[in-house]
């Protein structure tokens, strides 16, 4: 045996290099702009509704908090729909252009190729996820201020306690650390998301079909908890099957509902570092969980 | 020393759906390929070439028999250290420019900074794409198409390189020089092992050659000694008058034994014919 190399899985600058070319297609397909601008229009729209600062019924505080809402609410939407269909395109589309060939005959692990890919992805949504939370805090900012600068009138007669206790109130509408937590907990979701795809992706050899049940899961998975509590509950009328099916959807599907903080940032409260590092555990431990199975599955296949 | 390839008995079979027996691609075929030396291997559609070549990578798991690349087990990542190989009909990817697809490839072998910039340069002087190396692939033509992908099969300085169909589509002047890239290969020393249907090209670039046909080889050895008739011996003349030609024919008939089966003048190539009057056409 002569000129044996080591070119064991795992190795972070070939993963590196996978990743950062992933990233440069998605970006030169145009997937990242057009997203970008899309959610640029959403927070952008923000803007417009400065009349509505007039209004006694919502005294500044609540535009905050809408502005909180839909940013969040269209990073979801971005990040889901980016995770999902980018990671369902990408593996289809090497084998379907036999680029795949030609990667898996350099000395690369498929391993290293699959997280790679994953990696690529999740790049994406990371870069695009900051971007947009850079937008929203510039834009919540803005309108914190403005908020403020309109109740001057109204708090000036307050005592200095009340007041402080007041601007306290709307600043805690406006861009605050919970604020970042609740993108990063985005964040976490859409790489749960994008590792199921790409278990689905290795399975399965339609881009269709991926992307259609990686929804699927990812709807199943916000009432994930729902069935966990249906199985563990020890309320009569409960047949066994049903216990059972509970089980089953417990243990399948990833449970979305744990990423669902962002609704309690959105309502002013915060996000302790603690139960953002939890967060930051289950997305690991579904990620790597997802991921392993993929290569399990990956590892066997023929092109 | 090492053989470059060492086939043993390879057996793979698929199972189609809806049938219900297995299908064979590859039933029992036997490749050994010395250092240096050019194979190739031709066959029909559906004979089990592209099967073959895509068990030696690791793309396909072989259901019996060994397949090793300078004695590692082709399964093993690490064999392919020494390989580059060019799939028929590459799709590259079309948002990279040939130079990025270059290092993209470089990188994937471990291969960096001035080294890496270095090989890349060489390389696409090698292939006749300077000038293009900035365009990316979408506007490439198929023919250009086709040489990147040699260059990216040649990225890490393989000591093996497997060529599916090299000159699938290509029109015959880009078809030529990529015969004569193989021909450079060989020159350096490095092994390759190509399937093609252009047997002309295969004839002329190839040291030996197997014949695969529904699975099986049935013929395999030196491109001369498969190609010489056995009781037949060739002269080939220049400007041979009539008489000189008369008595050839006299002499042969006077033998008794010989006979003559043909004369006339040899004929050119179409491929020959072709560029001659087109790529190689003295006068505009």
């Amino acid at each position: 045996m002569s000129r044996p190399a080591k070119n064991r899985p795992l190795n972070p600058r070939r993963i590196g290099v996978i990743a950062g070319h992933t990233f440069t297609q998605l970006v030169r397909m145009k997937i990242f702009y057009f997203l970008g601008i899309f959610a640029v229009i959403i927070l952008a729209s923000n803007l417009f509704n400065i009349q509505g600062l007039g209004r006694p019924d919502l005294e500044g505080i609540d535009v905050l908090r809408m502005i909180r809402g839909t940013s969040l609410g269209t990073m979801t939407l971005f990040s889901v729909v980016i995770g999902v269909v980018a990671t369902a395109l990408l593996l289809p589309k090497d084998v379907e252009d036999r680029t795949l060939y030609t990667i898996l005959a350099k000395p690369v692990p498929r391993l290293d190729y699959l997280l790679g890919k994953l990696a690529g992805v999740m790049l994406l949504i990371f870069v695009s996820l900051v971007v947009m939370d850079l937008l929203m805090t510039g834009v919540l900012s803005l309108r914190t201020n403005m908020v403020i600068g309109e109740q001057a009138p109204r708090i000036a007669n307050l005592s200095q306690t009340e007041r402080d206790a007041f601007l306290a109130e709307i600043r805690a509408q406006g861009a605050t650390w919970s604020l970042h937590g609740a993108t990063l907990a985005v964040f976490f979701r859409a790489a749960v998301i994008s590792s199921m795809a790409l278990l689905l992706s290795t399975v399965s050899t339609s881009t269709l079909f991926t992307t259609i049940t990686s929804f699927v899961i990812f709807f199943i998975g916000n009432f994930q908890a729902d069935a966990r509590e249906f199985f563990l509950s020890s309320g009569d009328g409960i047949t066994l099957p049903a216990r059972l099916l509970g089980l089953g959807v417990a243990v399948i599907f990833p449970d979305f509902q744990q990423f669902n903080v962002i609704d309690a940032v959105i309502e002013g409260q915060t996000l302790l570092g603690m139960d953002l590092v939890a967060l930051g555990g289950i997305a690991l431990f579904y990620v790597v969980l997802h991921s392993f199975v993929s290569w399990l599955v990956f590892a066997g296949k023929e092109f | 020393m090492d053989l470059a390839v060492e086939i043993q008995d390879l057996v793979k079979e698929f199972r189609p759906a809806g049938r219900k027996e297995p299908l064979r691609a590859v039933d029992q075929v036997s490749i050994r390929i010395a250092p240096g030396e050019v194979y190739g291997l031709i066959g029909p559609n559906g004979s089990g070439k592209s099967t073959t070549m895509k068990a030696l990578l690791g793309l396909v798991r072989p259901d019996s028999g060994i397949c090793r690349i300078f004695g590692n087990d082709s399964m093993r990542v690490d064999s392919r250290q020494d390989v580059g190989f060019l799939p028929e009909n590459p799709y590259f990817y079309k948002h990279l420019s040939g130079s990025e697809t270059l290092r993209f490839y470089g990188k994937l072998c471990g291969l960096r900074g001035s080294k890496l910039e270095g090989r890349v340069k060489e390389l696409l002087a090698l292939v006749d794409l300077t000038e293009a190396g900035n365009r990316r692939l979408g506007g490439y033509s198929k023919g250009m198409l086709q040489r990147i992908g040699l260059a990216q099969a040649l990225i890490q300085e393989p000591r093996l390189v497997i060529l599916d169909e090299p000159t699938a589509g290509v029109d015959p002047v880009g078809s030529r020089e990529i015969r004569d890239l193989i021909l450079d290969l060989k020159h350096r020393g490095i092994t390759v092992f190509l399937c093609s249907h252009l047997l002309e090209q295969v004839q002329e670039v190839c040291d030996r050659v197997g014949i695969i046909f529904r699975g099986r080889m049935v013929k395999e050895g030196p491109i001369e000694e498969l190609l010489a008739v056995g009781d037949q011996s060739e002269l080939v003349l220049k400007d041979a008058s009539p008489e000189l030609m008369a008595k050839l024919r006299e002499l042969v008939a006077a033998d008794g034994k010989a006979e003559l089966v043909r004369s006339g003048r040899p004929k050119t190539t179409l491929e020959r014919l072709f560029l001659k009057e087109t790529v190689n056409r003295d006068e505009p």
